[in-house]
């Protein structure tokens, strides 16, 4: 028994004929169906007809996928169907009752779903525009460029905390074990907040420190003669000393304790 | 317009006995003797019983090379063979027809 053919010669030779029109196909070989059943090569098929075409009818749809190719697919009930109200019509009476018409369902299913909306593009950004920020400035994500072939890597070392600003990793447990084995810090009950009490190292004041014996500067005094040496000091004539005159007269000895003391940078530490 | 009818009950009878959706058998159990009788032209009539006569016996197949499905389609009522075929394809289990 070949169905196939059965039915590809009733429905082909109705079409031929002029007995039943591709509408009476498509009644019950709707878009749905196909959509369910068409192999997809023949679909593409449909669609490269349908797309050059100048009109889209039952008349293409049947034409391009042919008798022979919708008898193949379709279920046979729905040709059967086709058949039958070709059938009916030539007879005068009216189409006979399917089993989804006692169901009930008289709609036909060739209802196609709405097609979707079209894709919301952003509005375009005139040039030189600045762009009104409306939410919080998140950086965007790190983007691998295509010149750029070790970015994931680099990415992932920062994330990792290979590179960069080092993350704080959560202490380990075994972090503190020197410390519980000498002060018992860190155990379950005490743990790191309770610390023994230590003795202050606030400075002393009004104290100076003992001075050690290979110091040879006095600070304070340095101070001074630093500040001596800036300035210009005044001093009377009885201050002054003839001290070559005194150095005639002195002899030798004075001469030596002259030139002994011709650094004149201690004057004023001498008077 | 009739006789595109008729040329397609023709080809669909002929296609089902070709593709054994049904058999002569199946076409005789609608065009009855009773409707042949009522439907076919005398001389055909005599054309089909000479046959028989010829070969001893009357048997469907032989009825119906006698009488072709372009004869049966041009004599007989399209109702009858249209039972015929539907009934054969419900059989075959490519009709979704309910059967009241």
């Amino acid at each position: 028994m070949n169905t196939k053919a059965f039915l590809i010669d009733a429905l082909g030779g109705a079409l031929e004929l002029g007995i039943g029109t591709p509408e009476d196909v498509l009644r019950h070989v709707t878009p749905d169906v196909l959509a369910a059943h068409l192999p997809r090569p023949l679909w593409a098929r449909l669609l490269t007809a349908c797309l050059g075409a100048s009109r889209v009818d039952a008349a293409l749809v049947v034409d391009t996928i042919g008798v022979p190719n919708l008898c193949e697919h379709m279920p046979a009930p729905l040709i059967w169907a086709c058949i039958a109200d070709v059938a009916a019509r030539s007879l005068g009476k009216p189409a006979p009752l399917t089993r989804a018409d006692v169901k009930g369902s008289t709609r036909p299913s060739s209802v196609l779903a709405p097609p979707p909306e079209p894709a919301r593009s952003p509005a375009p950004v005139a040039a030189g525009s600045t762009p009104v920020a409306i939410g919080p400035s998140i950086p965007p994500a790190p983007q691998p460029a295509a010149n750029q072939p070790l970015a994931d890597l680099i990415t992932e070392l920062e994330q990792d905390g290979g590179l960069g600003e080092p993350k704080v990793r959560p202490r380990s447990p075994t972090a503190s074990r020197f410390r519980q084995s000498n002060t018992s810090i860190g155990r379950g009950t005490l743990g790191s907040a309770a610390r023994r009490p230590q003795a202050s190292a606030s400075p002393t004041v009004g104290r100076t420190p003992r001075r050690s014996g290979t110091e040879v500067e006095d600070p304070a005094t340095a101070v001074d003669s630093a500040d001596w040496r800036q300035r210009e000091i005044a001093v009377d004539d009885s201050q002054l000393v003839d001290w070559q005159a005194d150095g005639a007269g002195a002899g030798s000895s004075g001469s030596n304790a002259v030139t002994g003391d011709d650094d004149f940078g201690d004057l004023g530490r001498k008077r | 317009m009739s006789d595109q009818r008729q040329a397609w009950f023709a080809r669909v009878v002929e296609s089902g006995l070709q593709n054994e959706i049904f058999n002569p058998a199946d076409v005789l159990a609608h065009a009855t003797p009773d409707v042949l009788a009522n439907h076919l032209p005398p001389e055909l009539l005599s054309k089909v019983l000479a046959a028989s006569l010829a070969a001893g016996a009357m048997t469907p197949e032989r009825v119906l090379e006698t009488v072709t499905p372009e004869l049966l389609a041009k004599h007989l009522p399209h109702e009858v063979l249209w039972a015929c075929i539907a009934a054969a394809a419900a059989r075959a289990g490519v009709t979704n027809v309910v059967v009241s």
